[in-house]
């Protein structure tokens, strides 16, 4: 299941789900950035959490919930996080902040009120050229109030 | 505002152009009944009321695409959220030599003409309107999208006066619009690239997908200057998806080195991306390395240390420098050493090129389309107009995309195939057989006078004519000498690298202007400021494209802004100290102060405040954004693995070797930008050289210690 869709690919098993997503399926939002899982560019989710697809292997994703960055509109929270990158104009080149807001998400759904030290870890593994951490930091906290003030009208 | 500034600029970048393409254009009707009106290069409206506006310059991520799209709605009167984006294809003939975006001169090398190519649009359509009302041009204006009568509540879109519009001559005289009618230039506007980027859907070439393409990788010569002697793809060919394996024959490199340089390699070709990966590892290849395969980089360091012991010209010399500096009473001097870098860009390098023989169409970020075209016209014998290079956003350029070596790869691959092929780059392949920011050797002297005051510098390193690119602000006489060079050419190919040899020079300058100011026992603000406050403009002939004049008073007004900004001086006692640099490149400004602290041997850098005159900030989140990037930029080349090269082969492979500045590392940065009316100028590149040596100098500043070389590892910091 990808973005709430079934799929299914004809393609090795080793072939990682990046390039399954990528050239099989054409969902683009993903990216290439190292192919070892250093950068975090190719950040999606799967069951809920965040995976470095440039080294998963399609095989071991059978019946797994798969979102990316175009399955955005059916998920409050992803949504949520794309509009405080929206807001705070994060992206420069924009490459990695598919792989940025997913991860983002993933450490929103489990810390929903981080402080700095908490953002810093979580984002440490996700890679920026262009130097956008100061606003990626913005961005995460505004969405955490976000989605605090969300649940707080909730109750 | 410098008037005469403003005109060369004006004079140089509109003119023949724009009325060239005013000649009027009839309308031309789209597959879905609509009728397009392009009344020049840069804009094109439908009878639907669609409005695109037709970028020239590349999108990087700096956000040229954006502020020109602001520049465009404004003069135009347009709302900027109706505003659609295209990218212009490689186009002399469109944009004269206008187009390709390098050292920071995406705004500032069209805004002008685009400002006057919408201004005469407005013009046109305003006519348009008053003909069909029957009334004068004087009683219509043009607002959000649409010709309104003044007084009356009466408007017509632009798109109902196409039929006429595009009958019209352009007038004679067009109106600019002052800066108080601005709605969005001056404003921290977002635009289209930012809603692209985080919704996944920027069209970067890397997503390129046409029909029976053929992706390819390239296993490279890893030594710059080998050769291929033999290879054999057997087992290559058996991993499913790899259809065949071929030689790609080098291109030399050109005198101008932004063309050719493809090296020696052989291809995958594959039903996938992943499959033409894997196949380029089970390729078994044997080269000939050639010279360069006995060398490292510290062979080539050493290279240039001998060369500076050599007799060499005094090439440019400000305020009797050469006659001054015999005169000293003392000396001091300083060299300065960075290393070889890679610009990194998250997006690997690719291409698409389809050759159908007798035409030829490209897909590429490119930071030069119109080079690009103009080479591969070269290469491939076609001639230009049958060449079109469709102009992709990139992830992240730096330089690196000026240099089309990538793009001539697909050519050649598509030349043998009449197929469409794309290249991609693995990430190894970025840093192991790329291009690079040459490694540099910078040597410093002054003579100081009997109060340690220097009277006289020399300089002699990795830049030929400081007084072109006009670097230097400051009043103490300063002369130069032709650049170090190697023994025997480059051991790597040279790329341009965010800033180029800026970094270099600034690194040097910086500290050892800090150095000076201590010698003199100033504050190393005030000491920069009382040099100059008496320099004098210095006038840019050599390389008008490059950016304007050089104003010290701007640096000034910059460093004083800092020194508030900053609270410098005025922290108390505690582990935190300051460090300060100042730099002028390609007509911006850009002071900055680094908060840092060194604890258990280490460099905590906290925070940099920065102020920056760029002239009039079209729009300042971007401007800010450019320097909040160019800190952790330099704040990479200062503290991490540079590229290094042992027998000719580069050592770093990928981000785990090359690491970059993470979150955990990044401090909190604080931009201001000064208030100006003066012609917009580059942000992208002038926050990069002051970071080094801002740090370096706080560094001084906390331990007494003068580090003078890149990066700042802990062995140096414990010597």
């Amino acid at each position: 299941m990808i973005n709430g869709k079934r799929h299914s690919v004809e393609a090795p098993d080793a072939m990682p789900l990046l390039w399954a997503l990528r050239d099989l399926l054409d969902l683009n939002g993903t990216k290439y950035g190292c192919g070892k899982g250093l950068c975090g560019a190719c950040t999606v989710h799967v069951n809920g959490e965040a995976v470095r697809s440039c080294v998963t292997p399609i095989s071991s994703l059978e019946d797994k919930e798969i979102t990316t960055i175009e399955g955005a509109d059916g998920n409050t929270l992803l949504k949520t996080v794309q509009q405080a990158w929206y807001d705070e104009d994060v992206p420069q080149c924009g490459y990695c902040q598919s792989g940025q807001i997913m991860n983002a998400a993933a450490f929103l759904s489990n810390n929903q009120n981080p402080d700095d030290d908490a953002i810093n870890t979580a984002m440490n593994g996700n890679l920026c050229r262009c130097g956008t951490y100061v606003r990626v930091r913005k961005a995460i906290r505004n969405a955490a109030k976000k989605i605090n003030g969300e649940q707080a009208l909730e109750n | 505002m410098e008037r005469r500034n403003f005109f060369r600029i004006t004079s140089l970048a509109g003119g023949g152009l724009l009325l060239g393409a005013y000649l009027p254009f009839s309308c031309k009707s789209n597959d879905d009944g609509v009728v397009d009106w392009e009344p020049n290069f840069f804009i094109r409206i439908g009878s639907d009321n669609t409005i695109t506006f037709i970028c020239s310059q590349s999108e990087l991520g700096q956000g040229t695409s954006t502020g020109l799209a602001m520049v465009a709605a404004d003069e135009l009167g347009v709302s900027m959220d109706k505003l659609k984006l295209e990218f212009g294809p490689g186009s002399s003939e469109r944009y004269g030599y206008l187009q390709d975006t390098g050292g920071s001169n995406g705004l500032r090398m069209v805004w002008q003409s685009l400002r006057e190519a919408m201004a005469t649009t407005r013009g046109i359509l305003v006519q348009a309107a008053a003909q069909k009302w029957n009334v004068t041009p004087q009683e219509c204006y043009c607002k959000d999208g649409h010709i309104h009568r003044r007084g009356l509540d009466e408007k017509l879109p632009f798109g109902a006066v196409l039929d006429i519009a595009s009958t019209l001559q352009a007038p004679r005289e067009i109106q600019l619009k002052e800066p108080s009618e601005f709605k969005y230039i001056g404003k921290p506007i977002k635009g289209v690239k930012t809603k692209w980027a985080t919704t996944g859907t920027k069209p970067y070439s890397i997503n390129i997908k046409l029909p029976d393409m053929v992706y390819a990788a390239i296993e490279r010569c890893p030594v710059w200057g080998g050769e291929l002697v033999s290879f054999d793809g057997s087992k290559a060919m058996e991993i499913p998806g790899v259809i065949d394996v071929m030689e790609v024959e080098p291109t030399e490199l050109q005198q101008e080195d932004y063309r050719g340089g493809v090296r020696p390699g052989v291809a995958i070709l594959a039903t996938n991306t992943w499959a033409a990966f894997e196949g380029k590892k089970a390729l078994e290849i044997q080269w000939e390395m050639g010279k360069n395969g006995l060398k490292s980089n510290e062979d080539i360091r050493k290279e240039l240390e001998a060369d500076y012991k050599t007799k060499s010209e005094v090439v440019a010399d400000l305020y009797d420098a050469k006659k001054l500096f015999p005169r000293g009473r003392k000396y001091v001097s300083s060299s300065y050493d960075s290393p070889f870098q890679v610009n990194a860009c998250m997006e690997p390098l690719n291409a698409t090129a389809y050759h159908q023989g007798h035409k030829l169409e490209i897909w590429a970020g490119t930071q030069a389309p119109k080079l690009t075209r103009e080479r591969v016209a070269e290469l491939t014998g076609l001639p230009e107009a049958a060449i079109k290079v469709n102009n992709q956003p990139s992830g992240g350029g730096f330089g690196r995309r000026f240099f089309c070596d990538y793009v001539e790869e697909a050519v050649i691959l598509s030349e043998k195939l009449r197929k469409p092929v794309k290249v991609t780059w693995t990430r190894e392949d970025t840093f192991l057989t790329s291009k690079y920011h040459p490694l540099c050797k910078d040597y410093w002297e002054a003579a100081l006078d009997t109060n340690n005051f220097p009277i006289s510098i020399r300089y002699r390193g990795s830049i030929g004519r400081p007084g072109a690119y006009r670097c230097y602000p400051y009043s103490i006489p300063f002369m130069s000498h032709g650049y170090l060079k190697y023994k025997e050419g480059r051991l790597l190919p040279r790329a341009s690298w965010r800033s180029v040899f800026a970094h270099p020079w600034g690194l040097g300058m910086e500290c050892f202007i800090d150095e000076l100011a201590h010698n003199a026992g100033g504050d190393p603000i005030q000491f920069r400021l009382d040099v100059l406050r008496n320099a004098e403009v210095q006038e840019q002939i050599q390389w008008p494209w490059v950016g304007s004049d050089l104003y010290p008073k701007k640096l000034y007004n910059t460093l004083e802004q800092v020194r508030e900004k900053s609270s410098w001086g005025r922290l108390d006692g505690g582990i935190i100290f300051q460090g300060v640099s100042a730099i002028c490149y390609n007509g911006s400004y850009c002071s900055m102060v680094a908060d840092i602290s060194v604890q258990d041997g280490k460099i905590k850098v906290h925070k940099f405040t920065a102020v920056i005159d760029c002239g009039l900030a079209i729009n300042p989140s971007q401007v800010k954004a450019q320097i909040e990037g160019s800190i952790m930029w330099g704040l990479t080349a200062l503290l991490k693995q540079p590229i290094t090269v042992k027998e000719g082969v580069v050592q770093e492979s990928n981000y785990d070797s090359y690491d970059l500045l993470r979150m955990q590392e990044a401090p909190d940065v604080e931009v201001y930008v000064v208030e100006s009316q003066d012609t917009p100028s580059g942000t992208g590149e002038v926050g990069v050289p002051g970071v080094a040596p801002a740090v370096l100098n706080a560094l001084f500043a906390a331990t007494g210690k003068r580090i003078r070389q890149l990066p700042v590892t802990e062995e140096l910091l414990m010597v």
